[in-house]
């Protein structure tokens, strides 16, 4: 085995990483659009705060949403910097 | 595994990944990992929460029985009678040895480490629970004099140490779960050391925690059962000298009658013959080997002939002497070949198979397997990992 390969190949992949996505809102904060897609209704919604005893805590507010396409998807925006990203 | 890969794995954060179908915690952890505070054993989540850039490496649990064994046996070329319940570790008695290699214990024991030819970590004692203590308690350095304690002062050793040395040591119907979850409690009771759980009432103890606790008692008051070392396995090797320089058929012939005397050892006692190894002196100078793992464990000398025969077209030249040694023999009793195929079996060998295919045509890294890592998470990318996986 090459040099450096071996810990390559030996890396752990995340599952189900949040991927940046672009949403729309309207004033009262919930999404419009997401990657340019309307959004045909909310079906739920919810607060994750979790690694609060840790220097690097998560504050984010989770969406499940129904897009005009037919999807059902899950967002979420990050409460410390304010990015949404898309999960599942 | 080539001595600059080991050197890599062992220099940054790496542990064993948890056994397919086991408990989802990691196995043995590098020095680095280390540094994070992974410890063997931990929950998978818990290292990964500490060391997101943690290495998992495959286990490879039949290397390292034999490489394991190899040990063993090195201990016991120097007379030792090794118990040995778990790779990796093993006791023996040092008295009975020190006329031979001591006077003192300490010289038994380096004695011991010279034969093991590889960093360990070495103790003595007078029981082996104390003694497992004493070694967890050193680290392996050349030049070191090893630990011992002497008899009698097993108590005044082990009292100040942490109770979560039971952690493990607890093997109770087989089990080693419950030992763990005895140690917990006995934390959260502010029973922190091995001296303040063996200051507790002996009929307290067993009030609550029944025979595990009882056990964990006498541990701490530096009581241990006898050791119960195993019988030494015997070497399985025949041999033939040619003396006019063989090849071709000659050696197909003489490999024939090593198979028969070899499955009419009376020491293989009816095992069957797992893996072999074929060794040949050559007439030019040097030796050649040449080593054949069976699917099956067999004593049928056809098939022990066609999984070796095939082996000396590798024959670079004549062979003066040819040997074959049973590497490996299966457990005693008789091989029962199966009326019918176990669908079971039959799907983990094609997928076994698929997955090398898999690998050869796209790389190592095409074939992983999710590993739950907290499927309790409310954060979604905590529930499972992809990780390597080992070939069939």
């Amino acid at each position: 085995m090459e040099q450096g390969a071996g810990s390559r190949e030996r890396r752990t992949r995340g599952l189900y990483t949040p991927r940046a996505v672009h949403v729309h809102c309207c004033g009262s904060g919930v999404p419009q659009r997401v990657g340019g897609v309307p959004v045909e209704a909310v079906r739920e919604e919810w607060l994750v705060e979790d690694r609060w005893w840790t220097p690097t805590p998560l504050r984010r507010r989770y969406l499940e949403l129904i897009l005009a396409s037919g999807r059902c998807t899950v967002v979420f925006c990050d409460l410390a910097g304010g990015r949404w990203y898309e999960q599942r | 595994m080539g001595e600059g890969e080991r050197r890599e794995i062992l220099t940054e954060p790496a542990a064993l990944s948890p056994e397919p179908g086991r408990e989802q915690s990691v196995g043995e952890v590098s020095g680095a990992a280390e540094a994070f505070g992974v410890r063997a054993g931990m929950s998978l989540s818990e290292a990964l929460g500490r060391c997101p850039r943690l290495a998992l490496i495959p286990p490879d649990p039949g290397r390292a029985a034999a490489e394991w064994e190899r040990i063993v046996r090195a201990l016991e070329g120097i007379g030792a009678e090794v118990e040995s319940t778990r790779a990796g570790e093993a006791f023996f008695a040092v008295d009975g040895l020190r006329t031979l290699w001591g006077p003192r214990r300490e010289d038994v024991l380096t004695k011991a480490a010279r034969a093991i030819g590889r960093s360990a970590r070495l103790a003595g004692a007078p029981n082996r629970f104390c003694a497992f203590a004493a070694a967890s308690a050193t680290r392996p350095r050349r030049g070191r004099r090893p630990l011992t304690v002497p008899p009698g002062g097993e108590r005044d050793f082990l009292f100040p140490l942490s109770a979560s040395l039971l952690d493990g040591r607890l093997r109770v119907d087989g089990g080693d779960g419950e030992g763990g979850r005895l140690v917990a409690t006995l934390e959260r009771l502010g029973v922190k050391t091995l001296g303040e759980l063996a200051g507790l009432p002996r009929i307290a103890v067993a009030d609550r925690f029944g025979a595990l606790g009882l056990r964990a008692h006498d541990l701490a008051s530096g009581i241990d059962t006898p050791l119960r070392p195993r019988r030494p396995h015997e070497e399985l090797i025949q041999a033939i000298g040619l003396p006019e320089a063989a090849y071709g058929t000659q050696l197909e012939r003489a490999l024939e009658l090593l198979i028969e005397r070899l499955v009419a050892d009376p020491r293989r006692n009816g095992r069957a013959i797992r893996s072999l190894r074929l060794e040949a002196r050559l007439a030019g100078g040097g030796s050649w080997t040449a080593e054949a793992a069976l699917r099956s464990a067999s004593s049928s000398p056809e098939r022990l002939r066609l999984a070796l025969g095939p082996k000396l077209g590798g024959l670079a030249a004549p062979a003066t002497t040819l040997a074959l040694r049973a590497l490996e023999l299966a457990a005693s009793g008789g091989i029962q070949p199966e009326l019918a195929d176990d669908p079971a079996a039959g799907r983990a060998r094609r997928l076994a198979e698929a997955v090398r295919q898999v690998r050869a045509a796209a790389g190592r890294d095409s074939v992983l397997r999710v590993l739950d890592v907290d499927p309790e998470s409310r954060i979604p990318e905590r529930w499972a990992t992809l990780a390597p996986v080992n070939e069939g």
